[in-house]
């Protein structure tokens, strides 16, 4: 199978994939540790409506999902501070609304929405050279942000009535965090589409937090174990002909039940 | 006189429409021991959000050290009522503790520097738990994990030290261990403790309040029965269960 090396797409593939995991190991400690698997799921939903506007005003529909993403995330997080009884049921309105929106939208576009399916359930095989760039320098400012503020995130998301009473500023560094789950949400649907985005935001950083004590060794193993699935799904896709998305969001869940087996059994001796 | 460390003035706060706290006066002296008791749903965790400010009044001012602004808030150390944070978060003893100074480090980056890390072995020295340093706390016991609580409070030297029903979740051995180590905080620090449980009233108390919406005090370390019966509107049983001290003052026979 190394002749397939030889194919740029197949290399963009694979370095898609090790920026993905990179991007969800690290947002996904959060979003796993702070309990926001929920509000994650509401925010690349609502995503759709991004894609769909970008089709109606034809814009690039990533760019689209974009602003939209970020706005909705901030949105949410201004919510979240007033309403928190509600949220459950706000994220699902999100959750739908946002759909909703972007179907209208694809449905009023004249013409046929060229790669709409792509974008639903991913398509790591055809991402183009520029989207390659553009991860890049998403991942970059990911990782620039969170090592600045790893204190004040570790804080606002262990115990953020404290963080308030140490004067820290929790509402900003909140919101700060939702804008960066809307970014690794947008990155994420290039890999395995809207739909899956949510397992592998949150699957690697499960696993990882099983054999991890702290925040910054919980990044480093989910950011590893993403790697592995999104290699490990793209090889497997491409041997099996079968899609690539789909694909690493199976191999990531089976390996989340195989390790929760194995706490299992560890914890039954 | 010393000038007060906390000063809450004609303090009101309602809350979806009703008044949770009414009136509320109270000065804390840096040598009190103040604790401050009252049925639950009396306001108590109310009044220490007010104070810490967490929770904007809807009339009256608090003042900490003479200053009603944010940066204040520092010079007080705050144990949260048990449970109200996720144990399961990937955090170890030593850096939940650490983190405590966090509100002392203003230059950004906010990185720890070498009193931060002296402090924080202080701390953890101080509670006995320095040899559960490097455990999850999620491993640890809930009289430990108590402790590691009050550590992280400890490390940004506060004035005084609020603490919320802190013996809810406490056997009892644990809880005269811990009012032991209160005991010896006072020392360097007021101290203001609020629980529902008039059976707890530690040794030392110099000050009491009742609280259920208004406050009721005699400014003294004695809970009389007048107190008691506009803070819980039933007569109340002055019966004390292994109170190492009176602090009830005699009462009239009624039968």
């Amino acid at each position: 199978m190394f002749e397939i090396l030889g194919f740029e797409f197949f290399r963009n593939a694979l370095i898609a994939g090790v920026l993905a995991s990179v991007a969800c190991g690290i947002i996904g400690t959060y979003v796993v540790v702070r309990r926001m698997v929920s509000v994650s799921g509401g925010i690349s939903h609502a995503a759709f409506g991004g894609i769909g506007l970008g089709y109606f005003f034809g814009i690039d529909p990533l760019l689209g999902a974009t602003g939209f993403t970020v706005a909705t995330a901030l949105g949410m997080g201004a919510l979240q501070l007033r309403a928190r009884q509600q949220m459950d049921t706000i994220i699902g309105a999100v959750w739908a609304a946002g759909m909703a929106v972007g179907i209208l939208f694809v449905y009023l576009t004249p013409g046929f929405a060229p790669d709409l399916f792509s974008y639903l359930f991913g398509s790591i095989l055809l991402v183009p050279r520029e989207d390659i760039l553009l991860m890049g320098v998403l991942v970059a400012i990911i990782v620039a942000v969170v090592a600045l503020l790893y204190q004040e995130l570790q804080a606002v998301t262990f115990d953020p009535d404290y963080a308030r009473v140490m004067n820290l500023p929790v509402e900003r560094i909140s919101l700060l965090l939702l804008v960066l789950i809307a970014l690794t949400v947008v990155m994420l649907i290039r890999v395995v589409g809207i739909i899956l985005v949510i397992a592998l935001l949150t699957l690697p950083a499960a696993i990882s937090r099983l054999y991890t004590t702290r925040i910054r060794s919980m990044m480093v193993l989910a950011v590893a174990l993403g790697i592995v699935f999104t290699l490990t799904g793209i090889g497997l896709s491409y041997l099996l002909d079968v899609p690539s998305g789909a694909t690493i969001i199976l191999v990531s869940t089976l390996a989340y039940a195989g390790a929760l087996g194995a706490e299992r059994l560890r914890q039954g001796d | 006189m010393t000038a007060p460390v906390i000063e809450v003035e004609d303090v009101w706060v309602r809350l979806r429409g009703h008044t949770v706290l009414e009136e509320v006066s109270l000065a804390v002296h840096p040598d009190d021991f103040y604790a401050i008791i009252g049925p639950n749903g009396g306001g108590k965790t109310t009044l220490l959000r007010v104070i810490l400010g967490l929770l904007q009044p809807s009339r009256g001012t608090v003042r900490i050290l003479g200053a009603t602004g944010a940066a204040a808030r520092r010079e007080v150390g705050y144990v949260p009522q048990f449970r109200t944070f996720d144990f399961e978060y990937p955090i170890t003893v030593r850096e939940m503790v650490l983190s405590g100074r966090l509100g002392h480090v203003t230059h950004l980056p906010r990185r720890y520097g070498p009193i931060d890390h002296a402090r924080t072995e202080e701390a953890l020295e101080t509670m006995g738990i320095a040899g559960l340093a490097d455990r999850q706390i999620r491993d640890l016991s809930g009289g430990e994990q108590q402790r590691a609580i009050i550590a992280r409070a400890l490390v940004g030297d506060p004035k005084v030290l609020l603490l919320d029903e802190p013996t809810v979740y406490v056997d009892a051995p644990t809880a005269a261990q811990f009012y032991s180590i209160l005991d010896k905080l006072r020392e360097r620090m007021a101290i203001v403790l609020v629980t529902h449980d008039i059976g707890v009233l530690p040794e030392h108390v110099t000050r009491v309040a009742c609280l259920n919406r208004r406050l009721y005090t005699h400014d003294t370390n004695e809970i009389t029965p007048d107190m008691l019966e506009a803070a819980y509107h039933c007569p109340v049983d002055l019966i004390a269960h292994g109170v190492p001290h009176r602090v009830f003052s005699d009462h009239p026979e009624e039968e």
